[in-house]
């Protein structure tokens, strides 16, 4: 019996997570229930994604304290110089009474143009002491460079980049196909209604590479939904130059120039730096692994991207008992300083050991 | 004065945050459940909802300084970013027509709390069972690929899945 409503729920869920509308399709109560609840465990949030969007806006709050603390720093150094200014003469307020001379009243006005000036001295100190990391961050927002390469022990060559010098970055969509040569190059927003000679948006590649395609196009690592080209130049959609997409030059996708894919993934050595950890929470135990007394050493294939996060775990070393899991979803959590190549953070893969110990 | 209760505090979140961005963290987490759940079932795919999701926080930051307390309650301000938002993504792919709707706050409080509660007895579930509601659902893998993962038939997997939501739908009965 059991077999049968389990069977029976599970094509409800299978039509469930296939967009279907909840629809009581169902006399059963029991199996109305289930589905009913099915149908509400589809709009739970995952770890991931509330993990992954987290760290994004604590980036953003970050810029935005910089941008706040700068402005802050120089209005304060504004009126500063202002009031210090030789020629300075205070505007009259000759409806007022004169204030009488109070000696607290100078203290007090003395002590806060020092922490005046001193609040001045360290925010421009920090400027510049932080001015490595404010770079990183955008940098590494620009610098995203997973699009569809597996990991090869060298830089991939080709790669492209577009735009026309939009406010806003390109908005996220899918690219256009490759072609052996480019008659015009892909957009978002079509400035020209009525060209002169129609035809199809193509990317600079080799026509046997095919990539995932939708009615949007667009830069497919971009999160921006509103519709625009992007803020690079000469055609295309991105932040790079010269008719492709992404964030490269020429009219290829992606990192690096001259057409075809840029931008795969490096190992460290031979001028690309080691990423560094920076946040690291424990693994736990699974309870089978903790009751069988289970330990050693899982070993994982990482890709640390140049956002600092890992990406596509695979289990090298397995040590079975739900440990691979719990190291995957503990090392998933992790945050790196990325590995660098020519001052630019770049994609690296990397092999993480994640010891399990019963003391 | 000390003012006591639910919007007081949210209302010093929220100034908090206008001071110093980087407290931003507290009113992202206390909304995202309720903000999810509102964009996921406008739109038909979970990619797209946690794309639009991720555009109505990002949205929200940047433009909190604009934010006004008007005593309504700040999620009612992100869901407004959330529909306007699902409209245009609807104009995207080709639905010019898009009904305005009426944010239903209190409702959507509702769900957000449900959805917490939900997510709450799926951490109480047995391993294996849990293991399978959340493949199933928030990662929406196939019954096979889950008996893959699991080293476990097909029938194994459907079996646990029905344990599952029976036992979710007895822990959602029981009285607390």
């Amino acid at each position: 019996m059991n077999t049968v409503l389990a069977q029976q729920l599970d094509e409800q869920i299978n039509a469930l997570l296939a967009g279907a509308e909840y629809q009581p399709r169902t006399t059963d109560v029991r199996l109305r229930d289930l589905t009913q609840l099915a149908a509400e465990l589809r709009f739970e949030v995952s770890a991931e994604f509330r993990d992954q969007l987290g760290a994004e806006l604590q980036q953003q709050a970050a810029r935005i304290w910089v941008e706040q603390l700068s402005h802050k720093a120089g209005f304060e150094r504004g009126v500063s110089l202002w009031s210090e200014h030789e020629d300075f003469e205070p505007p009259q307020f000759k409806s007022l009474p004169a204030a009488p001379l109070d000696c607290t009243h100078l203290a007090v006005s003395f002590s806060l143009h020092v922490a005046v000036m001193a609040g001045v001295l360290t925010s421009g100190l920090w400027m510049v002491e932080h001015r490595d990391q404010m770079r990183g961050q955008i940098v590494s927002m620009l610098a995203d460079s997973h699009y569809i390469l597996a990991p090869t022990r060298s830089e991939a060559h080709g790669g492209g980049g577009g735009g026309d010098r939009d406010k806003v970055q390109a908005s996220k969509g899918t690219a256009p196909r490759f072609a052996e040569e480019q008659l015009t190059p892909p957009t978002v927003i079509v400035r020209d209604e009525d060209p002169k000679l129609p035809a199809d948006p193509t990317l600079v590649g080799s026509p046997e590479v095919l990539l995932p395609e939708s009615s949007q196009a667009g830069d497919p690592l971009s999160k921006i939904l509103s519709l625009s080209n992007g803020t690079g130049s000469g055609g295309g959609i991105g932040s790079g130059q010269s008719g492709g997409v992404g964030s490269g030059r020429g009219p290829g996708l992606g990192e690096g120039s001259g057409g075809g894919i840029g931008a795969g993934v490096f190992h460290v050595g031979g001028g690309v730096s080691a990423p560094r950890v920076l946040y690291e929470p424990e693994p736990e135990f699974s309870e089978e692994a903790r009751k069988a007394k289970h330990q050693g050493i899982v070993v994982l294939a990482v890709v640390i991207a140049p956002d600092g996060r890992p990406r596509d775990l695979r289990v090298i070393n397995s040590l079975g008992m739900g440990l691979d899991e719990k190291a995957v979803e503990a090392v998933r959590k992790w945050r790196f300083e990325p590995a660098h190549k020519d001052g630019r953070p770049v994609a690296v893969q990397v092999q993480i050991e994640v010891a399990f110990r019963l003391y | 004065m000390k003012i006591a209760g639910p919007e007081a505090l949210e209302r010093e979140q929220i100034e908090a945050a206008q001071r110093d961005p980087r407290q931003f963290g507290v009113l992202y987490e206390n909304n995202l459940r309720a903000v999810f759940s509102y964009v996921a079932r406008r739109l038909p795919s979970r990619q797209e909802a946690e794309d639009v999701t991720a555009e109505v926080f990002h949205q929200a930051l940047a433009g909190l300084q604009t934010f006004c307390w008007e005593g309504r309650p700040f999620v009612a301000w992100l869901l407004g970013i959330a529909a306007h938002l699902i409209a245009k993504r609807w104009q995207q792919i080709g639905r010019s027509t898009v009904v305005a709707e009426e944010i239903d706050v209190e409702g959507h409080g509702l769900d957000a709390e449900r959805q917490a509660m939900y997510a709450q007895l799926v951490e109480r579930l047995p391993e294996d069972q849990r293991r399978v509601i959340e493949r199933r659902f928030v990662y929406q893998q196939s019954i096979r690929e889950i008996a893959q993962e699991l080293g476990r038939s097909e029938g194994a997997v459907k079996q646990l899945q029905f344990r599952a939501l029976e036992n979710l739908r007895n822990q959602v009965r029981r009285p607390s």
